[in-house]
């Protein structure tokens, strides 16, 4: 159903500051549009909204052209039957979370409902909500409620512009893992705009970096992280490594618990999760220590064994994906890789405290 | 003789402001939220009989409405009626004095609702149309009331502009102020001071609701 060149678009829009000048295909899976505050990332998504128009070029969807300057085609934001989450959610203040999530799912015609609305407000964890006033809503479960709203329209494609962005560690673990969930069960094309790397790496397949309006890399987000066309404009010591892992029966009582992540098991910060749960976690890259040999009498609560499949040496830093049976990318001084001789294929231990993990759920 | 002077008071100022509020909630749509072109000129001559004395804005409504003018010999071609010296001309005076007052209110209101959330319905599949009745006019709701009564107040005080179109006839075009003004002309201060009772109490009511309105509008967010 889907192809390969799911949305394609090459467009042109002036601005004071700079002209957002860019062109792409995205699959049909997950692309994130990332890079710096003021590059045009969510004008871009405006566009294909269409909430934005472009000065010129044209936009297809699904082999279909939403916009074109040429034919002078530009197709309604209501008429494209795309969702749309704001950072902020954007809730109606004067309907409940039921309203809200039924106002587009009744504007949509009863053949293009393809999305079960019951199933969709259980999925998202919203039953208990449902006949609430939006305004006493938790930031995560307001975000959860605009993607219900969004998704209830069984939407062609879901744009979202820094839909964590907002959000508090805590809620954010939460709604990655409602997004995993959405693309894994609805399997519906989301490209999502956003400043953080680890949302990027976190969710994404695909990742369009853009700055000054250009495009400055695209291509499977695996494969960007460590190139230097993304260095330029990602900072990857703040890039946390946000891993899913599930609970493990704790033994250390209330001041820690452990989870299971790849092959990998990890002390983080207590948590209330019984054993098989799944719980999001996050550690910067900058925070994990390598060493070759099993460091003995130290603090660190972890020591996890993994092997260097990657190393990515850009100059000023270093970065190292190490294989748990998860990737967890690990950033690091060039002296330290020179120090250590490091090769892909080496043995190494990861040296992690406790209490820099990061619960996220 | 009071209960009936107060009705026709009342009368005019409610046709009056049935009159505006399309049209002041039509003019904002166009003001601010389409931003035509030439929005800033609309947004002077919305403003405008504000500025103006009353008696300015009575006198070109005479001319308009006179039994010569464009629109008086109009309506006296087809309907054989004369418009001035009616209620209806009280009305039309009242109407176009009180309308910058319910149209910078109803216009604060419109533009007070966020966009993104306008944006979000068009997202959802809502046509402008309906955005606009499902969307910006219950949100903007309490603001608009309250610039409809402050137009309403503003038409309940009309003097200047009613007087010069509609004269100052008891029982046909006579409202509270212009009764006061007979009165006072007339050394009549007792029931002079008595309708001036009766037009502050109107008034304070009036306000008194507004305030309600604005305060509600606010803490709603």
């Amino acid at each position: 159903m889907a192809t390969e060149n799911f949305i394609e678009f090459n467009i042109r829009k002036r601005f004071t500051g700079f002209d957002l000048d860019c062109e792409a295909s995205f699959g049909p899976g997950v692309t994130a549009i990332f890079g710096p505050s003021g590059t045009g990332k969510t004008t871009l998504l405006n566009c294909l909204a269409g909430m934005a128009k472009p000065d010129e070029g044209s936009i297809s969807v699904d082999g279909r052209t939403v916009f074109s300057s040429e034919l002078k085609t530009d197709v309604r934001p209501e008429k494209r039957r795309f969702g749309y989450v704001f950072q902020d959610s954007v809730l109606f203040p004067h309907k409940s979370v039921r309203d809200n999530i039924q106002y587009g799912y009744n504007l949509t015609p009863v053949g293009s409902r393809e999305i079960d609305l019951d199933h969709l407000v259980d999925m998202l964890g919203l039953s208990p909500l449902m006949s609430r006033n939006v305004k006493n809503l938790s930031g995560g479960e307001k975000q959860r409620v605009a993607l219900a709203r969004a998704l209830a329209i069984s939407p062609k494609l879901l744009l979202m512009d820094e839909p964590l962005a907002s959000l508090d560690a805590r809620f954010k673990g939460t709604i990655i893992s409602y997004l995993k969930r959405i693309v894994r069960e609805l399997k519906i094309p989301m490209v999502f705009v956003s400043h953080s790397l680890s949302e990027v790496t976190a969710l994404s397949d695909d990742t369009l970096a853009i700055e000054g309006g250009r495009t400055v890399a695209f291509g499977p987000t695996r494969s960007l992280l460590g190139s230097p066309a993304l260095a330029a404009v990602a900072d990857y010591a703040a890039l946390e490594n946000i891993l899913e892992g599930q609970a493990l029966p704790s033994q250390d009582g209330a001041t820690t618990s452990k989870i299971r992540v790849g092959e990998a098991e990890l002390l983080i910060p207590a948590i209330d999760a019984a054993p098989g749960d799944a719980v999001m976690v996050s550690v910067r890259a900058g925070d994990i220590i390598l060493s070759l040999e099993a460091p003995q009498k130290i603090s660190a609560r972890n020591i996890v064994k993994a092997v260097v499949r990657e190393i990515h040496d850009l100059g000023s830093q270093v970065l190292v994906f190490a294989d748990v049976g998860e990737r967890i990318t690990v950033e690091i001084t060039p002296g330290a890789l020179a120090d250590l001789s490091l090769r892909v294929g080496s043995d190494v231990y990861l040296v992690i405290k406790t209490n820099s993990i990061t619960v996220m759920s | 003789m009071d209960i009936s002077l107060i009705l026709l008071t009342l009368q005019i100022a409610v046709v009056a402001t049935v009159i505006n509020l399309p049209i002041a909630i039509g003019l904002s749509w166009l003001i601010v939220k389409r931003r035509v072109r030439g929005s800033f000129l609309l947004d002077v001559l919305v403003s405008l009989p504000l500025a103006l004395p009353p008696v300015v804005s009575g006198y070109f409504l005479l001319l308009l409405l006179g039994r010569e003018g464009p629109v008086g010999s109009l309506i006296r071609d087809i309907l054989g009626v004369d418009i001035v010296f009616t209620w209806v001309a009280a009305a039309l005076a009242s109407a176009v004095v009180s309308f910058p007052l319910m149209a910078r209110g109803v216009m604060t209101a419109i533009e007070g609702v966020d966009e993104r959330l306008e944006r979000s319905a068009r997202s959802l599949g809502a046509g402008a149309l309906r955005v606009a009745f499902t969307i910006t006019l219950p949100l903007a709701y309490r603001g608009i009331m309250a610039g409809v009564l402050l137009g309403f107040v503003r038409a309940l005080s009309e003097f200047g502009a009613t007087i010069v179109v509609a004269g100052n006839i008891p029982g046909r075009t006579q409202t509270l102020p212009l009764a006061i003004f007979e009165k006072v002309q007339l050394g009549r201060d007792a029931e002079a001071l008595r309708l001036v009772g009766v037009s502050i109490a109107l008034a304070v009511a009036t306000i008194l609701v507004h305030n309600w309105l604005l305060s509600k509008s606010r803490t709603k967010d």
